[in-house]
């Protein structure tokens, strides 16, 4: 195949190494021209051209929403110890953040500092954090911040500001939620269809007073 | 004081950069901030300040509200207020029923006066809406806060749906009334209003989708969410793998990160390993592997006539920490007596005795620090490789009984 032939986009390499470093994709990211980056991939066009390109090297661009990812071609997924391990400890810091007051959603700004404040007032929150297995020291802010540091690594977080230390939650991290998603808890009926006129019946107050 | 447009567009101009400065800041601009970060002069300061384009509350500056007022309107951004419509569909109404009245002309006039305004403030309002929506459910950090906008935006959109149709209702109802009045101009106008409000209609239905769309994602991340926390508490209870399909689930997944892959290594191609950055790699590698006792460098200027000649000189470099380590190990000899005895390997073959001179001088300056200086001369006699006798002082470094820490 001659790479002339297929009229690549100017960005290939770029998309290249971010996806082929297993980082993904997102459509809010900015850092590097991310958000660019996520336009020229959602061209269906440039999209057929780069799976067809990247498919010699066995590589495979799935499409998430408003993100993109790298798999391999005929290796099936495997089942690791780290894996597992890594996904426990992405259970345990969803359901951090899915206990706080201001719940962490796509496109939200968050602040190491404010969390941490925020667990140190709240009981529960602090049990939580503790018992997550985190190897930096006791502190709770030094904490959080591993663990917005982990989601960064991920690239399921982006660093925004170093000066106030306020990271933004991409896309991707919707991938997260949907692997949430995806496990079904036995002896309980699926998930049912999300609707608005269906709310959760957790403390989701839209209206507090 | 008198104030006449000219001044205020005047001074506008002049005092842009502050104009600008405010603007964006919104709020919380101290007067030595603004001074500072615009340049303004205080002059121009009291001058935008007696004209009330500026306010002064407790030391911070903001602008007047109907100088944003008006930006927001020419930029089409800022809050929407769908209550204007209905004020100008109010003010369309009066004058319709004094035409009514009266069928004198003059009332004409304002009708389509607000008529043409309606059909400019809708399109507004609406582009107002979609970019209020956009921009709050990409950067409202508080997730209440962003369910709440949302619903208010709703609510406002509902607003602006039911004015078009009290608007469409009004024009058709007095259809016969505005036709009897003949003019070209207002027929006209009805005319595009009629036909711009239909596609408005439209557009407000697409934000209708919008909206369900968004708030559909914030309620199902929320779900999510509390999906996890059944999840955790089976795992606080040590059921995650036996009340759930987890390990099924994580085992499924396929982004590479996941799976062990690296990014993949390819060879490095040997004309990079000439250039520079290659130069640089290769130290870096011979560092790691401690490959230093031969060491290849790319020598620059050795330009020679034959330029297919090859350009690199391999030179062969003693290694001199090696030979310092070496020299620490004995206690026999002081370093001068080290080096002329010293045998060197095969590669780098005989040196003579000026060599062995620098390469003495060389030791010294490069490990200065690792070396003990006995400040003591000795004079020595050798015979040269062209058995000329030369007598030479040098100082008396002697190897220092405990070893040294190796600088790298």
């Amino acid at each position: 195949m001659n790479t002339e032939d297929l009229e690549l986009p100017r960005q290939t390499h770029e998309i290249f190494n971010i996806l082929a470093r297993g980082q993904f994709i997102s459509s809010n990211g900015t850092k590097d021209g991310m958000s660019r980056l996520y336009d020229v991939l959602n061209d269906p066009q440039n999209f057929e051209k780069l799976q067809s390109y990247f498919s010699v090297l066995r590589y495979k661009i799935e499409r998430g929403n408003n993100y993109f990812y790298f798999s391999k071609v005929n290796e099936p997924p495997s089942i690791t110890e780290k894996k597992l391990e890594t996904f426990e400890k992405y259970i345990d810091i969803i359901d951090l953040f899915a206990s706080l007051d201001n719940k962490i959603t796509i496109g939200a700004r968050v602040r190491p500092s404010e969390i941490a404040e925020e667990c140190n007032a709240n009981v529960r929150l602090k049990q939580k954090l503790a018992k997550i297995p985190l190897y930096r020291s006791e502190n709770f802010l030094n904490k959080i911040r591993e663990i917005c540091q982990m989601l960064d690594r991920d690239s399921f977080f982006e660093l925004e500001d170093e000066a106030s230390e306020t990271y933004k939650v991409l896309d991707a991290y919707g991938y997260l939620l949907e692997v949430i998603n995806a496990i079904t808890i036995f002896g309980q009926p699926p998930s049912p269809e999300h609707t608005i006129t269906n709310p959760p019946d957790i403390d989701i107050d839209i209206n507090p007073n | 004081m008198q104030i006449s447009i000219n001044d205020i567009l005047s001074t506008l101009y002049y005092s842009r950069e502050a104009i600008e400065y405010l603007f964006a800041k919104k709020d919380n601009v101290s007067i030595s901030q603004l001074k500072s970060e615009t340049q303004l002069s205080e002059e121009m300061y009291h001058r935008l300040k007696s004209l009330e384009i500026v306010y002064e509350y407790e030391n911070t500056v903001v602008l007047n509200d109907s100088v944003i007022a008006l930006f927001e309107d020419i930029l089409q951004i800022g809050e929407v207020t769908p209550g204007v419509i209905a004020d100008y569909i109010l003010e369309v109404k009066r004058y319709i029923s004094f035409y009514q009245e009266t069928h004198h002309y003059r009332f004409i006039s304002p009708i389509k006066k607000y008529l043409r305004r309606l059909d400019k403030a809708i399109t507004r309002e609406i582009i107002k809406l979609q970019k209020s929506i956009d921009d709050t459910y990409k950067n409202e950090s508080n997730y209440r806060i962003k369910l709440r906008r949302l619903e208010e935006y709703r609510e406002k959109r509902d607003t602006l749906i039911s004015s078009i149709y009290t608007l469409q209702d009004l024009l058709s109802q007095n259809r016969s009334t505005l036709s009897i009045s003949g003019d070209a101009q207002l027929y006209q106008i009805i005319q595009t209003l009629r036909q711009n409000l239909l596609e408005n209609l439209d557009y407000l239905i697409e934000i209708q989708t919008d909206i369900t769309d968004y708030i559909n994602k914030i309620q199902y991340q929320l779900d999510i969410y509390q999906k996890a926390q059944q999840i955790k508490e089976l795992k606080d209870q040590g059921l995650l793998h036996f009340s759930t399909n987890f390990n099924e689930v994580v085992a499924n997944l396929n982004p590479i990160r996941f799976n062990g892959h690296k990014s993949p290594r390819t060879k490095i191609a040997i004309d990079t390993l000439y250039t520079d950055i290659g130069q640089q790699l290769c130290q870096k590698i011979a560092e790691k592997y401690k490959v230093s006792q031969l060491r290849y460098r790319t020598s620059a200027g050795q330009l020679s006539f034959n330029i297919n000649e090859k350009l690199l000189d391999h030179q062969i470099l003693i290694d001199n920490q090696k030979l310092v380590e070496k020299f620490l190990q004995q206690k026999e000899k002081d370093l001068f007596q080290f080096i002329l005895d010293y045998k060197f390997p095969k590669e780098v073959g005989t040196l003579t005795l000026d060599q062995k001179l620098s390469l003495f001088v060389e030791i010294l300056v490069q490990y200065e620090k690792q070396l003990h200086f006995s400040y003591r001369i000795n004079y020595i006699t050798v015979t040269d490789e062209e058995n000329r006798t030369r007598k030479i002082g040098y100082t008396i470094i002697p190897p220092k009984k405990e070893k040294i820490k190796q600088s790298s």
